[in-house]
């Protein structure tokens, strides 16, 4: 199959060189992943061929690589094979790390040719999206669509339990009595996913609304597992399950919450704004949205992905991959790809355009999303970024399944986190004069 | 295995040949090999060789260190890893657990579809269906039917009463589930070499027994069973390659969860090098599992051979 493939790549680029002048024409690669559905993959085609046709200078290759994970892997291996691509759509959260590997580059020399600044650059994205874009004080990614957790909630159930399906739950205690009212049977009153990478993207969720942290923003070798904040989003997913018995035990992943939300076996559930789509066009009965409820203050992570730039590309190259990233992260396109996908538009201007603004109109629930995000704060983001969320994820498991106390997970996770990070910081903020 | 048995076969060409046409004997059974030889150094040798030297050498990430030769540091700090020790132990339940019912699953299966009558015929295909759906095929199906309350597992048991834990979130159960998608995969499978190996057991050894007044368990036992042995051990080395080489299944279901519950050598391997970029510590981890493997094989092949000389 990989000869085959090959077979049609070389067929294709002489095919291209036949029909294009090599020498008024610079060639790239990009890279993209779709984590939801192959809808999304046509519409990033037509984009790439829009653009192709709009100008002559550059011409992009667009090439499909499977998931987030499928795609750092990917253009890491490119890359490692001397051929990197140009620009790849990348997991904001992976930035640091790969700046760390040195697979990605500073975008700063683009933004001094362009005669401008980062702080120009940025000033027309969402303030949450300016910690993920830039690592060590220099601009890496540029914002393409991003995401937040949301709550979801089955209006007949509420209505069936003499809630008021217009007044959610706003606080962790009024979830808690809501979801007590809402649980019968095999119905829970509320569900969240709880595999890996949905987990620590969740206790994020929960650890920011008690007023915590997670992770130090401004640099990789910290994060906050072991403080009052995340015991509290620890200790209140324990007595979900184990105390006020509303949520059931053990790990659901995220495909079984929304299939269990789908057949009403579950009131409440906490999902991306990304699945705005998903639940619209598969939810048969009446459902709203609601703020991710508060115990401290309302925040909530970002999720979603940005622009980045390899290492190992010629001059010509990167002016040419600069330029498409322009086009793609602007006001237009991102407003355009944002009401395809259900995803946030990252630029602020993209909801002053008419074409926005009716479709917020018209999409209520997008509108509840929107709300949140000035709320929202940075996705983490740390030194073996994936490790130490693992940490954290494998012991709030165990908790789920009555293994362990929140107390001794947060601290165990607290540990294991800074074993990994070790490294790092012994060479960072360890090392002294 | 393959190898072996050709150079053997030609061992014997080359002993009754006249002794001049010996030496140009001796260079075809090379001649013949060259080919497969050539792609075995490419793609088989040469890496296992690159990931030998990778294992000694440490470059940690991120921190701007230059790559250093570490010796036998990288295999320290695999066998002083937690989720390396219990990725092994898991492998290990996983083994055991898939291998023992999949065989005799297998072996009840080839018994019952022996002989060739249409209705044996429809039942051999039944069983071997699972085996012609592609692992990741067969995973995303087994999400649906794992699936807590909506699932079809769950379903069917909610009918006689009972209620299903959480097959896959459940980290006592989670291994157990996917032991269980292996089985229902894997037994049609090995039923097809068991067939085989049943046609080779000579009908007169089973009917002298009968004579005897063996009954069928004491000739299932005395008789095939022995007559087996080749097929079995062939059998647990093609099995014991695929459980540690094939983790498609934990990748689909629960990427090692919960808290590490499911996760298995190979995935183990893969986090070190893609998610943790641990290249030296993947490399080390590999060598050790393709070391393991292949200890099993050889051993399982001495007692093939040793098998086949009884029984041939």
């Amino acid at each position: 199959m990989r000869i085959g493939r090959l077979g049609l790549g070389a067929l294709a680029l002489s095919l291209a060189s036949a029909a294009f002048p090599a020498w008024s024409q610079t060639k790239i690669d990009f890279f993209f992943p779709v984590p939801v559905e192959g809808k999304l993959a046509r519409e990033m085609t037509r984009l790439v061929k829009l653009y192709n046709e709009s100008q002559k200078e550059v011409e992009v290759v667009a090439s499909y690589t499977g998931s987030y994970d499928d795609t750092k892997l990917k253009a890491q291996a490119a890359a490692k094979a001397g051929k990197p691509p140009s620009v790849v759509l990348m997991s904001a959260n992976f930035n640091v790390d790969l700046k760390l590997s040195g697979d990605i580059i500073s975008l700063e020399p683009m933004l001094k040719a362009d005669e401008t600044t980062r702080e120009d650059f940025l000033k027309d994205f969402w303030p949450a999206l300016h910690a993920n874009a830039t690592v060590d004080g220099e601009l890496y990614g540029v914002p393409f669509h991003n995401s937040t957790p949301l709550l979801y909630y089955n209006v007949e159930h509420f209505k069936e339990a003499g809630l008021d399906p217009s007044k959610p739950p706003r606080t962790w205690a009024e979830m808690v009595d809501a979801a007590k009212k809402l649980t019968k049977g095999d119905r829970s009153g509320f569900m969240m996913p709880a595999g890996y990478d949905y987990l620590g993207w969740l206790m994020e969720a929960l650890s920011l609304s008690n007023g915590g942290r997670y992770f130090n923003e401004d640099y990789g070798g910290e994060v906050y597992y072991d403080q009052p904040s995340m015991l509290g989003a620890a200790r209140f997913v324990e007595d979900l399950i184990f105390k006020h018995k509303v949520m059931p035990q053990g790990v659901t992943e995220a495909g079984g919450v929304s299939t269990a939300f789908f057949a009403g076996k579950a009131s409440m559930v906490l999902l991306s704004t990304g699945s705005l789509s998903f639940i619209r066009e598969n939810m048969k009965t009446p459902y709203d949205v609601a703020f991710v409820p508060k115990n401290v203050r309302n925040a909530v992570p970002i999720g979603g992905a940005s622009l980045v730039m390899f290492a190992g590309q010629n001059e010509e190259s990167r002016k040419a991959g600069w330029k498409f990233i322009k086009w793609l992260s602007s006001t237009d396109t991102l407003g355009g790809w944002s009401r395809f996908t259900g995803y946030f538009a990252p630029r602020k201007s993209a909801y002053d355009k008419p074409e926005m603004k009716e479709f917020i109109a018209k999409n209520p629930d997008a509108k509840v999303a929107l709300d949140q995000l000035p709320y929202a704060k940075p996705w983490f983001a740390t030194y073996q970024t994936v490790a130490v969320r693992k940490a954290l994820e494998d012991e709030i498991q165990a908790l789920m399944n009555g293994k362990k106390k929140a107390a001794e997970a947060v601290k165990d996770a607290q540990k294991k986190a800074d074993e990994l990070m070790r490294p790092y910081a012994e060479t960072t903020s360890l090392k002294l004069p | 295995m393959s190898l072996a048995g050709t150079t053997g076969v030609l061992d014997g060409i080359q002993a009754a040949a006249v002794p001049v046409r010996r030496r140009r004997l001796r260079l075809l059974p090379y001649a013949l090999l060259a080919p497969s030889l050539l792609f075995l150094v490419l793609f088989t040798y040469l890496p296992v060789a690159r990931v030998l030297v990778e294992s000694f050498y440490d470059k940690p990430h991120g921190t701007g260190a230059a790559t250093t030769f570490v010796g036998l540091g990288n295999y320290a700090k695999v066998l002083a890893d937690p989720a390396f020790r219990q990725a092994a132990f898991n492998n290990l339940v996983y083994a055991v657990g898939v291998l023992v019912p999949t065989l005799v699953l297998a072996l009840a299966f080839a018994l019952a579809v022996q002989r060739s009558t249409r209705f044996s015929a429809v039942l051999r295909t039944v069983f071997f269906f699972p085996s012609l759906v592609p692992l990741v095929a067969a995973a995303s199906l087994f999400f649906f039917i794992f699936l807590p309350r909506v699932g079809l597992l769950d379903y069917y048991l909610a009918k006689i009463g009972l209620s299903g834990p959480n097959w896959l979130g459940d980290s006592d159960i989670a291994l157990w589930s996917v032991i269980g998608l292996t089985v229902w995969k894997n037994a049609g499978y090995y039923m097809l070499f068991y067939i085989a190996g049943l046609q080779n057991v000579p009908r007169d050894t089973i009917e002298a027994a009968m004579i005897d007044g063996a009954n069928a368990w004491q000739r299932l036992r005395f008789v095939i069973l022995p007559a087996l042995a080749p097929t079995t051990a062939f059998v647990v080395v093609i099995a014991l390659i695929q459980l540690l080489t094939n983790v498609d299944h934990v990748i689909v279901l629960t990427r090692g969860g919960p808290s590490n519950a499911t996760n298995l050598l190979l995935y183990y391997i893969f986090q070190s090098a893609h998610e943790n970029f641990e290249y030296g510590k993947a490399a080390a981890a590999t060598l050790m599992s393709v070391a393991v493997l292949l200890a099993i094989s050889l051993g399982s092949l001495r007692i093939m051979e040793r098998g086949a000389r009884g029984h041939g």
